[in-house]
């Protein structure tokens, strides 16, 4: 995405206004399609960024949207609220703790995944097991829910199958168990999410140069030998970029930012205790409860902190590895 | 094949026995859970809800797709999915790709200055709230309009199309300019024919990402007839989820919502199934080159 500003950026040369504006007259119609962009941009991303100040003000939704610069400023009074709310330590150790399981998980199993698949003899059997892993991220996570409500629910077929073969004798609520939604979310959001993420090192598996793991097998190197010395260290840029582009979004749920969706879909009042997070308490407060002001602040507090994020991986990447994102 | 096994080393048999025994598991899991949903959606609904159905349906029943199909709700859902994916698409990829097509002239002026205005959309946000005040400002919160208008451009694929059409070789734009073509003729009849490829990406994401979306439909849409297919499973999903015992039996003694639901998942899954094959043709290309540096 954006490293590809970086390569092709055009140098404008030093050059004056005036030529600008004769470039700009003949290329008219370009810049109409441009342009017709960027007001749309302005409308639906920019103007949303000017409406955080709301977070500081104290504002209604009865007074439209002239009244998010008419309203009265407030400060950080709802900052100072969130965070003396009592359910500020549990939603900040939700969000934090189901992030880190994700990266924790989802970004090296795809690597795993990979290098596995490409020491696969059979050629057949690996293009199935390949199409077939990328299937799931494409389905909704509605979907994928409704799925999972067959599979872990007290009446689902895991549990059917575990009484059955006489492993447990009660119904392990999966789903209705504060203690299991964390693992529940981190193993679902492998398993969505695997198969696609394993493409990219797929494919930087296949560019690396053939004749070294030939010379490593001459000198006598094993396949775990030539898979630590050879494919890793080959494949490290990629991994650096999609580590980059996963601790980025870390706080929306890393790769695939299933955060949201998760703990929107598969929370329920039963497990609200470890599924609730920063995300889905700023849509309880703010559009079922219409505390816009409130939410905006809770809201701002998350994207400000993974600003943060984004900015620091990139500029250590760039320290350890010599090229960022941007 | 015996003795390419005998003269293999010990620590390949190992290894190999290892990829192909977690690659079987792992396609197993990945597909298991589909095909389980497709024979309950097959079976006759009372009898599934006794379980023990794990390979193939106990009662052949067809009522459950009988059920959705007459289902006035189910298909309004299903019908407004089609609509927003089919108008969608149409206006996410023509507005995508004609931004994507002016940005990728290298002497575009101020062409800097609005890849950095892209960019910042790209990475800062107003939030949820701020978005919905906008929304309601433009009087799109229950109306149509929130599914195809707010999310016509797609930042991302501006990024991946502008590559793709900065290699269309200069002299060919040219050369219909100077036959006197308009800008907007030379992109419909040159640029948008020869970027067959990323066009085809273009759609498919777009259309999934369409198809897919509960989001919107969800929170910006209160009127019932607005409603989309996978916002109505949602539906189903949360009201039978805390509770198992709660499946409310339908008017007619065979369905369940349960089977219904399954039925309406598999026809929710179909479209997606059906466009895989080109799915996996293209985005290999199409997406990987924006996204992974090489």
């Amino acid at each position: 995405m954006a490293l590809y500003l970086r390569k092709n950026v055009y140098k404008v040369k030093k050059s004056n206004l005036s030529h600008r504006k004769h470039l700009f007259r003949k290329q008219i119609s370009l810049q109409i399609f441009v342009i017709t962009g960027l007001v749309y941009l302005l409308i639906f991303s920019y103007i949303p960024m000017f409406g955080i100040i709301m977070g500081f003000k104290d504002y209604d939704i009865a007074m439209g949207v002239k009244g998010i610069f008419t309203s009265e400023w407030v400060g950080l009074k709802y900052f100072r609220e969130f965070i003396s709310d009592y359910n500020f330590t549990r939603l900040i150790k939700n969000t934090v703790g189901i992030s880190l399981l994700k990266l924790f998980f989802t970004f090296p199993v795809p690597i795993f995944f990979a290098v596995m698949l490409s020491e696969m003899r059979s050629v057949k059997f690996k293009k199935i097991v390949q199409t077939a892993s990328y299937l799931p991220h494409f389905i909704s996570w509605v979907i994928i829910s409704g799925i999972s409500y067959r599979f872990f629910s007290s009446t689902g077929i895991i549990n059917e199958v575990l009484i059955n073969f006489h492993i447990i004798d009660q119904p392990v609520g999966f789903l209705t168990s504060a203690g299991l939604f964390w693992g529940l979310a981190v193993a679902l959001d492998v398993w969505k999410e695997m198969g696609w993420w394993a493409i990219a090192f797929l494919a930087a598996i296949v560019g690396v140069n053939s004749d070294l793991h030939e010379a490593a097998e001459i000198d006598g190197a094993g396949r775990l030998k030539r898979i630590w010395h050879i494919t890793l260290p080959c494949i490290t840029p990629t991994i650096v970029t999609v580590l980059i582009l996963a601790l980025g979004n870390l706080f929306g749920g890393g790769l695939s930012g299933s955060n949201f969706e998760q703990s929107y879909l598969l929370g329920n009042t039963l497990n609200n205790e470890t599924s609730e997070i920063i995300q889905t308490y700023v849509f309880k407060v703010g559009l079922a409860q219409g505390r816009y002001a409130y939410a905006t602040a809770v809201g701002l507090i998350q994207s400000v902190i993974s600003l943060v994020l984004i900015f620091t991986s990139n500029f250590t990447a760039k320290k350890i590895s010599g090229s960022g994102l941007f | 094949m015996i003795k390419a096994w005998m003269k293999k080393s010990m620590e390949d048999k190992i290894i190999d026995s290892i990829i192909y025994i977690l690659c079987a598991l792992i396609l197993f899991i990945t597909i298991y859970p589909f095909y389980y949903i497709l024979i309950i959606s097959f079976n006759e609904g009372v009898d599934a809800s006794l379980g023990g159905i794990y390979w193939i349906p106990r009662k052949w029943a067809l009522d459950n797709y009988e059920k959705f199909f007459t289902d006035i709700k189910w298909l309004k859902g299903l019908g407004i999915s089609i609509l927003r994916t089919l108008i969608g698409t149409v206006i996410g990829v023509m507005f995508t790709t004609i931004v994507a097509y002016g940005l990728s002239f290298k002497e575009l002026a101020y062409r800097r200055l609005y890849l950095i205005i892209i960019v910042i959309s790209m990475y800062f946000s107003g939030g949820i709230i701020p978005y919905y005040t906008l929304l309601k400002a433009l009087n799109l919160i229950n109306n149509f309009g929130v599914y195809v208008i707010p999310g016509a451009l797609n930042t991302f694929f501006i990024m991946v199309g502008m590559s793709f059409f900065a290699d269309i070789p200069a002299s060919l734009r040219e050369s219909a300019r100077i036959d006197g073509a308009s800008e907007l003729k030379v992109f419909f009849k040159i640029a948008l024919p020869i970027s067959a490829p990323f066009i085809a990406t273009c759609i498919l994401f777009i259309g999934v990402g369409h198809w897919n979306n509960w989001y919107d439909s969800a929170f910006f849409i209160q009127n019932k007839d607005l409603r989309t297919l996978s916002y109505l499973m949602m539906e189903v999903i949360n009201s039978t989820q805390v509770s198992a015992t709660s499946q409310q039996f339908g008017a007619s003694t065979t369905t369940t919502t349960i089977s219904i639901q399954s039925a309406a998942m598999i026809v929710s899954t179909l479209p997606i199934i059906c466009v895989y094959p080109f799915l996996q043709k293209y985005f290999v290309t199409g997406i990987m080159v924006g996204s992974v540096k090489e």
